[in-house]
This record gives C-alpha cells, sequence and structure tokens, in this order.
C-alpha cells in the first residue's frame, strides 16, 4: 500500500563530497521521510489504541485487582484467579457454554454444508433460496429470543402444542436444564446456519469443474466425489467455520440472556461463560472478578481453536502414509 | 489516484486538529452542562412525572435555576457508575433505584441532604421509607420517591370456582398467616388445578420484604446462619409451598409464560407491589376485571420503589435539594401518581384526594385505598450493601428445589456455602 517514492538524485553539484549516497533511510529517519502516509493511517491507530488495546490492557489489570466500580481499586493479587478456579458457578457456566456449543456447532455446519452442496446444484431461484437462508443472520437476536421464547414456552408453546396434539409428551424446553440447552442451541443453529452455508458455497465455487469432470470419467459415485473430492478440496473453508464457529460458540451471550434473563434461567442451566461475566461484573459490579473471567475464557477459546486448526488443517509436512513401518 | 499533495495533507491535518480539539473541548471541563444556571437530573423512563419536568424544565420553583431531564436508558447504574468513577460528566441530581444500597460503599460520592434541611420535611414521608435512604454512616443520602407496598392479589372468579372465600376481607383473614395461605393454595390446587402463584422465589422474597430483618446488619454480619432467622423463615415458608406443590414453578425470566399462566387462571394469585397490576394488565389484559386484593399474610412489605440523590459535584446542593423537595410535596407525589402511576411515599397524597386510579381491573374494588392502607403497615428494616451478593445464592437453591426437586437440606447448605464464599471473595469481614 506505501507509496514508494524513490528520493530524488542528489545533487552532485551541492552535495558535499564526502557524502554517502542515500540509501533508503532506516528507522524514524525513514518514519518522517514518510510522514504523510503514516498521517493517513493515524486515525485507525489512535482509535484502536484509545478504544481497543486500553480496554484490553486494562481488564489484565482489572483482574488482578478488586473494584466495584467507582471507589478505589485494590491490589487483589491472583486471588481473583484462585475464586475463579473454585468457584463452581463458573465450571458450571463453561460445561454448559461446552454443551450448548457441541449442540449447535455440530448440527449447524453438517446442515450448512448440505444446504450448500444444494444450492450448488442447478436449480430454479437460487438467488432467492441464497437470500432466504442468510435472512435469519440478519434479523435481530433479541426479537427472535422473544419469539423463540413464545414458540418453546412449556405449556403454551407452539412446539408442546403440536407434541400434545401428536399424543406425544411436552418437553419442558425452557424448564428442564438440557431443554433449556437445547432451545439456545436451536436459536443458535436458526441464525447461523444460512451464514456457514453461504461461506460453504464460496468455497464450493472455487473447485475447479475438471476435478469432477477427472472424477466422473474414472467412474466414481455422487457419494465418493463428494467424500473424496468436496470435502478435503473444501478443508480450508470448513476449518474457518469451525474456529469462527468456535470463538462465536465460547462468547455466547445473546440468546441466553433474552431467552432466560441475567440469571441464566432455572439452575444456571443456561448460565453461559459472558452471560457470567456480565453478571458479576454489571450486575453485582465486581469488576475484578469480571475481568478474571473474561480472561479465562480468552485462554479456553484459544486452547480450542488451536485443538481444532491442529486436528483439521493439513500437514503439509506429514510423509505420505504408505502403511506402516517397523522401526528399526 | 495521485500521491498526495502536501497541500491535501495539510488539510487533512488542520481537520483531524480541529476534531481533536472539539474532543478537548469536552473533555477539559468534566462538567455535564455548561449553562451557569441549568441543573442536569438523570432518571430513567417512567420513574419521574413527564408533567412536573417540564414546569421544573422552565424553572424551579424558589431558585433561579431550571433542570434538564435526560432519560438514561437500561443500563442505568452502569453508566452513573461510570461517571461518578470517572469523575466527569456527572449529573447534579440522579433518581437511584431501590438498589441503593449498592452506593453506601461509597456514600461520600452523594451529598448528605441532612445538611440542605431534609430532616424538616421527614415527617411528611413514611418512616420507614425514609430510614432505607440513610447510609451505614448515618448519613441520609436518598431522598423517597416512589414506594412499592405489597399486597396479595388474586383471581376473584378462579377462587370462586375452587370454593374459596371470595371477598377481599373474607380472603384477607382466611390467610392471616402463610400457613393458612399456603392451606388455601393446596385447596386451590386439588378444586381447579391451578396454582397460587407462579414461583416459590416470589414467596421467598416478599416474606423477606416485609422482614424487619434482612440478610446482614450494619456491621456487615450476616444474620441467616442463626436459628429463627428471617432468611430462614422465609426460606422454610417457601419450602412449604413447593411440598404443598402451590406454586407453578415458572420462573421471572419466563415472562410469556408467567403472563399465559395469569391469563388462563392457571395461576390465580401473585403476591408484590402496587406497581405489579400494570404488568399484569398489560400482559394478560383478557383477566382486567377479575382480579381483587387481599392483605398478604403476617404483614405488607415493600418491594421496589427509588430515590433522589445528589451527586457531590453538583453546582448548586441548596437547588438541588429544593427540586427534589419540589418534585416529591405530597400534592406533586399525587400528581406523578395520576400521571405515571408512581405510588406516593408521601402518606398525605392519598389523603388529598387528587390521586385518580382510572380503570377497572380490580373491579369495584379501590387499589388506592387498599396499598394506602398497605404502605402504613411496612415494618422498618436496614438492607445491607453486601445484600445482593449473597441473596443470589438464596434464590437460585429455593429454585432448584422447585424445579429440580433438590434435596432442601442440601440446597440450603449449599445456599448459605455460597454465600459465605462470596462474602469471604469481596472481602467482607467476617
Amino acid at each position: 500500500m506505501s507509496v514508494m517514492t524513490t528520493p530524488p538524485p542528489v545533487d552532485a553539484a551541492r552535495a558535499p563530497a564526502a557524502a554517502v549516497p542515500r540509501t533508503r533511510a532506516r528507522g524514524w529517519r525513514g518514519v518522517l521521510s514518510h510522514w504523510p502516509q503514516y498521517v493517513a493511517i493515524a486515525p485507525f491507530y489512535v482509535l484502536f489504541l484509545v478504544f481497543g488495546l486500553f480496554p484490553i490492557v486494562f481488564s489484565i489489570v482489572l483482574s488482578f485487582t478488586d473494584w466495584d466500580g467507582m471507589g478505589e481499586i485494590r491490589f487483589a493479587g491472583l486471588s481473583q484467579y484462585i475464586y475463579l478456579v473454585q468457584d463452581s458457578r463458573f465450571w458450571n457456566a463453561v460445561a454448559n457454554t461446552f454443551i450448548i456449543w457441541f449442540l449447535s456447532t455440530v448440527p449447524m455446519l453438517f446442515l450448512a454444508l448440505v444446504i450448500a452442496f444444494l444450492l450448488h446444484q442447478n436449480i430454479r431461484f437460487r438467488g432467492f433460496y441464497r437470500v432466504a437462508f442468510f435472512l435469519p443472520n440478519v434479523t435481530s437476536m433479541v426479537a427472535m429470543a422473544i419469539v423463540f421464547g413464545s414458540v418453546f414456552s412449556d405449556s403454551f408453546g407452539l412446539v408442546n402444542s403440536a407434541l400434545t396434539a401428536l399424543h406425544v409428551d411436552s418437553v419442558p424446553w425452557l424448564s428442564s436444564s438440557l431443554g433449556i440447552k437445547v432451545t439456545i442451541a436451536v436459536m443458535v443453529i436458526w441464525r447461523f446456519t444460512g451464514y456457514n452455508a453461504i461461506i460453504y458455497l464460496a468455497g464450493l465455487q472455487s473447485i475447479p469443474t475438471d476435478l469432477y469432470d477427472a472424477a466422473k470419467t474414472d467412474g466414481a459415485s455422487t457419494w465418493q466425489i463428494f467424500t473424496r473430492v468436496t470435502i478435503p478440496m473444501l478443508r480450508p473453508i470448513i476449518l474457518f467455520t469451525v474456529i469462527t464457529s468456535t470463538v462465536g460458540g465460547l462468547s455466547l451471550f445473546t440468546e441466553p440472556q433474552v431467552l432466560l434473563g441475567d440469571a441464566g434461567g432455572n439452575g444456571e442451566a443456561g448460565m453461559t461463560i459472558v452471560l457470567y461475566q456480565y453478571n458479576q461484573a454489571f450486575t453485582q459490579f465486581d469488576f475484578g472478578y469480571g475481568s478474571a473471567i473474561a480472561w479465562a475464557l480468552f485462554v479456553l477459546a484459544s486452547v480450542f481453536a488451536i485443538i481444532n486448526w491442529r486436528l483439521l488443517s493439513e500437514r503439509r509436512d506429514a510423509p505420505r502414509r504408505t502403511g506402516r513401518k517397523a522401526r528399526s | 489516484m495521485h500521491p498526495p499533495t502536501r497541500r491535501h495533507v495539510l488539510r487533512g491535518l488542520g481537520l483531524a486538529g480541529l476534531a481533536a480539539g472539539g474532543l478537548a473541548a469536552c473533555g477539559s471541563s468534566p462538567t455535564i452542562s455548561d449553562d451557569p444556571d441549568e441543573l442536569v437530573m438523570w432518571y430513567w423512563n417512567r420513574s419521574a412525572s413527564p408533567k412536573l419536568l417540564e414546569q421544573a424544565a422552565k424553572n424551579v420553583p424558589g431558585t433561579d435555576r431550571h433542570v434538564r431531564a435526560d432519560v438514561i436508558g437500561t443500563t442505568f447504574d452502569t453508566k452513573l457508575r461510570t461517571s461518578l468513577a470517572g469523575g466527569a460528566y456527572i449529573p447534579d441530581i440522579t433518581y437511584i433505584n431501590s438498589n441503593n444500597a449498592l452506593y453506601f460503599r461509597n456514600e461520600h460520592q452523594f451529598l448528605d441532604m441532612s445538611d440542605l434541611g431534609a430532616a424538616q420535611h421527614a415527617d411528611d414521608y413514611y418512616e420507614w421509607k425514609w430510614k432505607l435512604g440513610i447510609t451505614p454512616e448515618e448519613r441520609f443520602c436518598f431522598f423517597p420517591l416512589d414506594i412499592g407496598p405489597t399486597g396479595f392479589y388474586y383471581r376473584q372468579d378462579v377462587f370462586e370456582k375452587a370454593g374459596l372465600p371470595t371477598e377481599p376481607d373474607e380472603v384477607s383473614s382466611a390467610v392471616s398467616t402463610w400457613k393458612e395461605w399456603i392451606a388455601l393454595g393446596a385447596e386451590l390446587r386439588k378444586a381447579t388445578g391451578s396454582a397460587l402463584v407462579n414461583t416459590a422465589q416470589s414467596i421467598y422474597e416478599q416474606f423477606l420484604n416485609a422482614s424487619p430483618e434482612r440478610y446482614l446488619d450494619a456491621e456487615d454480619t450476616p444474620l441467616y446462619t442463626a436459628e429463627g432467622s428471617a432468611v430462614r423463615e422465609a426460606w422454610d415458608t417457601a419450602i412449604a409451598a413447593i411440598d404443598a406443590h402451590i406454586t407453578a414453578g415458572i420462573p421471572d425470566a419466563r415472562g410469556t409464560d408467567q403472563n399465559a399462566a395469569w391469563s388462563s387462571g392457571k395461576t390465580a394469585g401473585h403476591v408484590n407491589a402496587s406497581w405489579w397490576s400494570q404488568i399484569i394488565q398489560e400482559s394478560a389484559p383478557d383477566s382486567a376485571g377479575l382480579w381483587r386484593l387481599a392483605d398478604q399474610p403476617v404483614r405488607p412489605g415493600n418491594s421496589g420503589g427509588s430515590f433522589a440523590a445528589i451527586p457531590h459535584t453538583c453546582k448548586d446542593p441548596e437547588a438541588a435539594f429544593a427540586f427534589i423537595r419540589w418534585i416529591n410535596t405530597p400534592d406533586h407525589q399525587a400528581e406523578a401518581y395520576n400521571d405515571v402511576q408512581l405510588f406516593p411515599s408521601a402518606p398525605a397524597s392519598y389523603e388529598s384526594g387528587t390521586m385518580k386510579y382510572a380503570g377497572d381491573f380490580f373491579g369495584d374494588q379501590d387499589p388506592l385505598a387498599f396499598f394506602s392502607h398497605a404502605a402504613e403497615q411496612v415494618p422498618e428494616s436496614f438492607i445491607s450493601t453486601w445484600e445482593s451478593v449473597v441473596s443470589g445464592s438464596f434464590t437460585l437453591e429455593i429454585t432448584n428445589v422447585e424445579t429440580a426437586g433438590k434435596d432442601p437440606d442440601r440446597a440450603w447448605a449449599d445456599a448459605i456455602a455460597a454465600a459465605e464464599k462470596a462474602l469471604r471473595k469481596r472481602g467482607v469481614q467476617r
């Protein structure tokens, strides 16, 4: 992006004899000689420093203190983290978050892949379907949570009315521990399936057709083409969606908060990590602990992303396996 | 795109400088208003009468100041704390909700209104409400606005079907103790299948709201571990209600289900404050006219209600106090009731006869007379600044017993352990 202006040739007549021919200036002199460009990109960096980096650093500092958001900030050492490790409510929130993440991500990505595969075929109204599948992603989650709350309502909801009509026992969607998690997972699936399908569709369209032609020539079935050509070629895309879904799933907040309130529902069955953090920081005004929870979440999400990466990325350095060799 | 010339960049820099200068101009004076005669007040929707605020916007009677009232959205406390912590853009007057005890830890952020002559008005207000505005250091920082006297809402039509007493006086005398109240609920359940209330948590909370003793005393000593403490009694009452199967087990977070239960009569009652009538009316409009009010067992309590406070940075404390007193005279509190249904904390408001209840939600029963009578019997109590740290442990476990069938003894032990842990964590002396 930088505009590389070559320095004007030094006028030999005016140059001192001992002058070293100027190479590209380094360090501060380089910065100074390109100041217009630096000024041009400065606004982003200034805003990022003030509204991005400073709060992040400050939250690290806060996690080692005890502060109620108004009074003096008291240094508390590692006590917030020590409490966190022993806090059963926190671990319950971690477990909830992972269960909801699993219940939502696996079906969501599978559905998205199927939808993308279908949309990739030559069907009519393709544009309409693409828009239709993407729409849930741009609707207001708060409004949708209210709708879902009505749909899954225990005694008066649509779902349970339908189950009752079919002479099946109604399910306590919003009061049993598993019901709450399934309801939240369904909301996440509803919202993000289309989004991921569009991403997969873009990936599908980038696969060269001659691969498919070659496979067909070799007499591969549709299933074989899907598993041996499509999936391997989509691997980087799948990796991307898994990591974004992981980060999104671990920072789940809006759905449970609107569906169940700040307390996370019966027995805190819908209390996610971020909801717990919000609860501690903004309803209990315990900002030190809220920050500690935030950083614990950061560590969890990082570890998880690395695991996903390792599992799914292609190991370019791995030798082609041609059967096991006994170690000598 | 040709590379930028020096002139372009200079022009850009000039604009950036102007913008930064503009920001700095705001930042250099951390006051919220540059008008020397303007007092800024923060409140939330429906916590003050718009008509009275309109008058105050022109002039606060008896002063040469006027009030600019800013409505703050849902994160009221967060915003107020942020401005107090940053020492900038602090309002001259702020309303504070019923969680005013949270501010006791930082009470010196607010002026003591005793120094402004608050004491001469004390007799105008319910004594228990006035005392809720006094901090542990005996400073009067929170002036009474509205209150939430409680009562027992019940569906007369459902009671009639169940063959229970139906008239408010009859019901009141039939449920003078919680034991009788639970027995009545059991009869109702047997006869109609309806629950008496939606949650056991609401019973627990309203029991405590009507109790002189709560969680902790003014020295931050927990009271709930003692034999026969108020918290334990409230707990036992809620557990007895669960055992008698008179609660529906629909927690507050599921408003849709609660409203549907009240609408259909599947839940035929509710124990809470005066301001609940509107919530039920809006959410279960079909049930209007079918509800009546009976006395809460033992005695009424207070649920909700707010206060006014003057932050220490106020530019003119005398005028701010004059405004707070002016907007809370008994006559003006009566007006605020007519305007936005804020129940007055001044008994004389009701006696003035200007308060009007419009509507037939309670049939021919007069809710104003009912709640005014209830307000006189609310006991004095002390709310500790640490209460919110421990109360959640108990309500969480009550819900566990109610909806997950947890063993009550284990639930109690867990609640006590969690409360102790939370107090230790916040550095409260044990």
